[in-house]
Formats: C-alpha cells, structure tokens, sequence
C-alpha cells in the first residue's frame, strides 16, 4: 500500500512543479508589472522602477519564481497591497469557511441523492422527482439557483436569513441558519451528477445473484436495498466526489461570492477585482495545488476501499 | 440521424434552442427599445411601456435579455468550436500512434481537467482582459481536454478494428487512416460532447460575469445583468430571476440535445 502512495506522490511531483510554473510565468507575464499597478496611472517610470528594484520584480522570471517558492515552502506567501495583512493569514481565517461549506455540501448531496434513490416506496414517483431535480440541478446555474432560494426563503417567507456569515462561536443555530442556502446550493449540482451515477450503478447491481439470494431468503425490499444492493453500488459516487474536486472549488467561489461568504473562493475573486497581486498569486497557487493534492488523496482512498484495483 | 431527431429530448432541446438562437438573430427587430439607452424611470417595476420593468440605470430589462443572448450563445458556441479544433487532433494523434506521444498526451490532458475551469477561466481572463474573442479562446482553452480525452478513448478502439487492418493492408498512411476512417467514427460522440461544451460554455461565462470578469459595459449580458439585479432582487425579482432563468434555458436546451446523443 505505501509503495502505492509513493509512487502516486512520485508521479504527481512533475505535475505540481509544472502547473506554478506555469502559473506563476503567465501571471508575471501577462499581468503587468505590480509596482506600477501599485503606484498608479500618474507614477513616474523613475519611482515605478524604483519600487520594481526595491521589491525585486525587476529580477528574471527564474529567480523571482524560485525566491517565491522558497519563501511559500516555509509558510510566507506574501503580505496585501490593500490589507496589509500576510496571505497566509487571511488564507487560514477563510479557509475554515470555505471546507466547512463544501464537507457540509458533498456530504448533503451524498445523502440526499444516494437515499433517495435507493428508497424502495413510492419508488415511481421519487424516480421521477429525481430525475427532474438532477437535470435541474446540473443544469441551472448555481448563482441562479442561490438567487432563487434567497428570494423565495428570505426576501417572501422570511425563514432564513438572505446572506453573510456567522461564525460558530457566536452561536451554533445562528451559525448554521446563515449556512442552509449556501449549503443547499452548492450542493445542488452534486445531488444532480451523484443521483446519475449512483442509479445507472444501482439499476447494474439490482439484476445480480445475490440481491436475488437476499430476497430469496425473505428479506424485506427496504433492507435488500439499504443493505445489500447500497454497498455495492456507491463506489461510483465516491469516484466521482474525486474527480469533481476542482470543479466544486469553481462552485464554491460563485456561492461564497452570492452569499458573501469569508471563504477562500471570496478572497480570491476579490483580490483579482483588486488587482491584489500578492494574494491571487497565492491564493491561485493555493487552490490549484490543493486541487491536485486532493485529487490525489480521493486516488488514494479509492484503491483503500476497492481491493479489486492494483496499480501498475 | 433521423433516428435521433426522433428522440422526445432533443426535440425540446432544439425546440429551446431555435427559440433562443431565433431571438438573437432577430433581437434588433424585437427588443422594444435599445438595450443600451437609460432613462429617468430607474427600476420601474414590470408592466406598462417595460414588460419587465428597468435596471439600476433605467435601461428596458427586456431589451437588454434579448440581446443578451448574442453574446452567450457566440462565446459558447465558440468555445466549443476552439476546444474541438484542439481536442480532436490531439486525441486522434495519441490515440492512434499510441507510445510515447500517447503517454505525454494523456498525462497533459489529465493534469488540466484535474485543475478547476472556473478558477482556471479567472485568473486568465484577470490577465489578459474580458472581451468577446479572450472569452472565446479562454472557455476553449479550459474544455478541450475533455473532448481530447473522449477521441483518443474512441480512436483507441477503432484502431483494433478490421477496416482499421484492411487499410493498413492497402497501405493506407497514418494520416489517411485518422482522417478518413477514424474520425467519422469518433463524430457522434464530439457532436454530443460539443453540445455539452457549449452548455458548460455558456454556464461559465456567465459566472465570470456575476463575478464581475464578464463582458465589460454596455454589452447587454446575462450574467452581468444577474449580478446587477442580486442587489435589487426584493424591489424587482424579474431584473436577475429573467436573466438567469435565460442562461437556465440555453444551458438546458444544449444539455439535453449534448446527453441525448451519447
């Protein structure tokens, strides 16, 4: 197993090397040099290579892309040009934020689409609902569908609040009233793609023997399909909660920016409108890196679970 | 074909989408006013002279969501055209010569549909500036491993079968085979994923606009024009909800035609 991990960890250092560079030169290329963003339209090219000098942009691409990384591998990913704070801190206070919405999510979408799809009464009409509320899901825009929810639980019924954050500190039930819409329309893409592929595995597993031998021996409906047809029809889903990692860190942006959420896909948006340099060139990195790592770990866990696969 | 003109769900999707690419087309004759114009009659509420009412700056909201869909549909449309022209080649070549080319092909396309679009589409579009053509060629740049990834999965296949060997036998080159043999035989399937480009397209650029990364103003733009309705959305519901039930539609109708085909 540890030869297993090894080698996936050898295999994806290439590719985490080669994604920053090629981050970092296109935004050093691309963006313009960040003292004169820094110092404005009426700067003086004196006082912009000046500042350049001090702050070491005027040094090549190599040398500044390897003294960022060094600096980034002992924890200083630079400091705001607007807040003055360091990026690591703003990274670690919207961090909580941003994996609290997406467990909360992943796992309301897990439980709602797999649930549902395995309920053995009224199995018709779930199908359906089902079936339309997936497409739905997948394929409504989630800041359409945010917006929904907002104007019809918040602004006609009054039930919940519109948007904003509360942290847990300040009260639990505060806390998690402020996350229900954002939660529910994050995971409303993932309730639509689980729900496909958790019944196409399903409807497979359903015709096997041994969902046969179960019922032979008496079992009821419910419990031959909580119990037996379940177990072995949610590898997909687990596969796919893998692959669609990166793709949940886009959602997460759009539905932090909708309910004005402290997460990280926030502070990234933000500092891109803000021309922020320092931050969307660590939180950029962040993301992306944390992307691959985790699609990683899900390989990791995948093999953990199904014995059946051996790398070669 | 016909058969799959047949099929109830591509019919509502074309149903959707002649509706949609017919509005485009002919929104100069039937938007009431000019999307761009303002007025004194900020945030008029829906009914009267504006069937549904006038933004923050007094511009006729229905002008606007017709010609909105100009925009949405040339960037999605567009992009798929781009992740197609570079997803194709890529996947017939390394699916077919196989090796070392395949190798390397296989592993880029894995290391950029690991890495999250949305994010991907930002930090670009941040860099070089939101206009129709970088939008086009940013959406394309993000999709097109998906597309290369499916081609190449096809072309692997095919290039086992026996008109694959019997050309190989007449001495048929490389080229010939991919062009001739092959990829008719992967274009149903880049039919169904450019469909679902377009959905994913269109899906995108509309949230780069609610970020604010969108079409630059005046253009009339559905995205942008949510993101201006969110802050109005108690006064005048039908300023975001009518643009966003538009992206809604389009990427439906795209979809369903995208998964119907498959």
């Amino acid at each position: 197993m540890l030869t297993v991990i090894g080698r996936r960890l050898v295999w994806a250092t290439p590719n985490l090397v080669l994604v920053t560079v090629l981050l970092f030169f296109s935004v050093a290329v691309f963006f313009g040099n960040p003292a004169a963003l820094m110092l404005g339209q009426d700067a003086t090219p004196q006082a912009v290579a000046e500042l350049s000098h001090q702050m070491g942009f005027d040094r090549p691409v190599v040398v500044q892309y390897l003294s960022w990384m060094g600096h980034a591998l002992s924890g200083d990913l630079g400091r705001s040009y607007t807040t003055h704070q360091t990026v690591a801190e703003m990274l670690a206070r919207s961090l909580p934020v941003t994996i609290e919405l997406a467990v909360l999510a992943i796992l309301l979408a897990t439980v709602v689409s797999v649930g549902l799809s395995s309920m053995t009464v009224c199995r018709r009409l779930i199908g359906t609902s089902v079936t339309v509320l997936s497409i739905v899901g997948m394929t409504v825009p989630n800041f359409m569908l945010g917006m929904v929810a907002i104007f019809i639980f918040s602004v006609k019924l009054g039930w919940l609040p519109s948007v904003g954050w509360v942290p847990w500190n300040r009260g639990l039930f505060v806390h998690m009233e402020h996350l229900i819409l954002p939660v529910v329309t994050l995971a409303a893409y993932y309730f639509g793609a689980f729900s496909l592929v958790y019944r196409a595995e399903y409807q497979a597993v359903r015709e096997r023997l041994f969902v046969r031998v179960a019922r032979a021996k008496g079992l009821s409906e419910h419990r031959v399909s909580f119990h037996h047809i379940l177990p072995n029809s949610i590898l997909p889903v687990v596969t796919y909660i893998g692959i669609s990692l990166g793709q949940l860190m886009g959602g997460a942006v759009v539905t932090e920016t909708l309910f004005s959420m402290p997460g990280v896909g926030k502070l990234f948006v933000t500092s891109i409108l803000s021309r922020d340099y320092p931050v969307m060139l660590a939180v950029g990195m962040f993301i992306i890196v944390a992307v691959i790592l985790m699609n990683l770990l899900a390989d990791v866990v995948y093999t953990l679970i199904n014995p059946q696969i051996r790398l070669n | 074909m016909r058969e799959i003109l047949k099929r109830p769900k591509v019919q509502i999707g074309a149903f959707i989408l002649l509706i949609m690419i017919a509005v485009s087309v002919a929104a100069p004759l039937i938007a009431p006013h000019d999307p761009t114009a303002s007025s004194i009659m900020f945030l008029a509420p829906p009914g009267g002279d504006n069937l549904l009412g006038t933004d923050e700056l007094g511009r006729d909201i229905l002008s606007r969501l017709v010609y909105g869909g100009q925009s949405s549909l040339i960037v999605g449309v567009g992009a798929a055209v781009i992740a197609a022209v570079i997803g194709v080649p890529v996947g017939l070549v390394a699916g077919y010569l196989g090796g070392r080319v395949d190798l390397l092909a296989t592993q880029v396309i894995d290391i950029f549909i690991a890495l999250p679009g949305l994010i991907l589409a930002l930090i670009i579009t941040a860099m070089i500036g939101p206009t129709l053509l970088n939008l086009v060629l940013v959406l394309g740049f993000v999709s097109w491993p998906r597309i290369a990834r499916l081609v190449r999965g096809q072309t692997l296949a095919l290039r086992e079968s026996v008109f694959v060997e019997a050309s190989k036998a007449v001495g048929a080159r490389a080229d010939w085979i991919m062009l001739k043999h092959i990829w008719p035989n992967t274009m149903r399937i880049v039919a169904a994923q450019f469909a679902l480009t377009v959905a994913y397209s269109i899906f995108t650029s509309a949230s780069l606009s609610f970020l604010g990364l969108g079409m630059p103003p005046p253009t009339p733009d559905w995205g942008a024009m949510v993101r201006s309705g969110f802050d109005y959305l108690a006064m005048n519901p039908s300023m975001s909800l009518a643009p966003g039930a538009a992206v809604a539609a389009t990427v439906f109708g795209f979809y369903l035609i995208g998964t119907s085909i498959k």
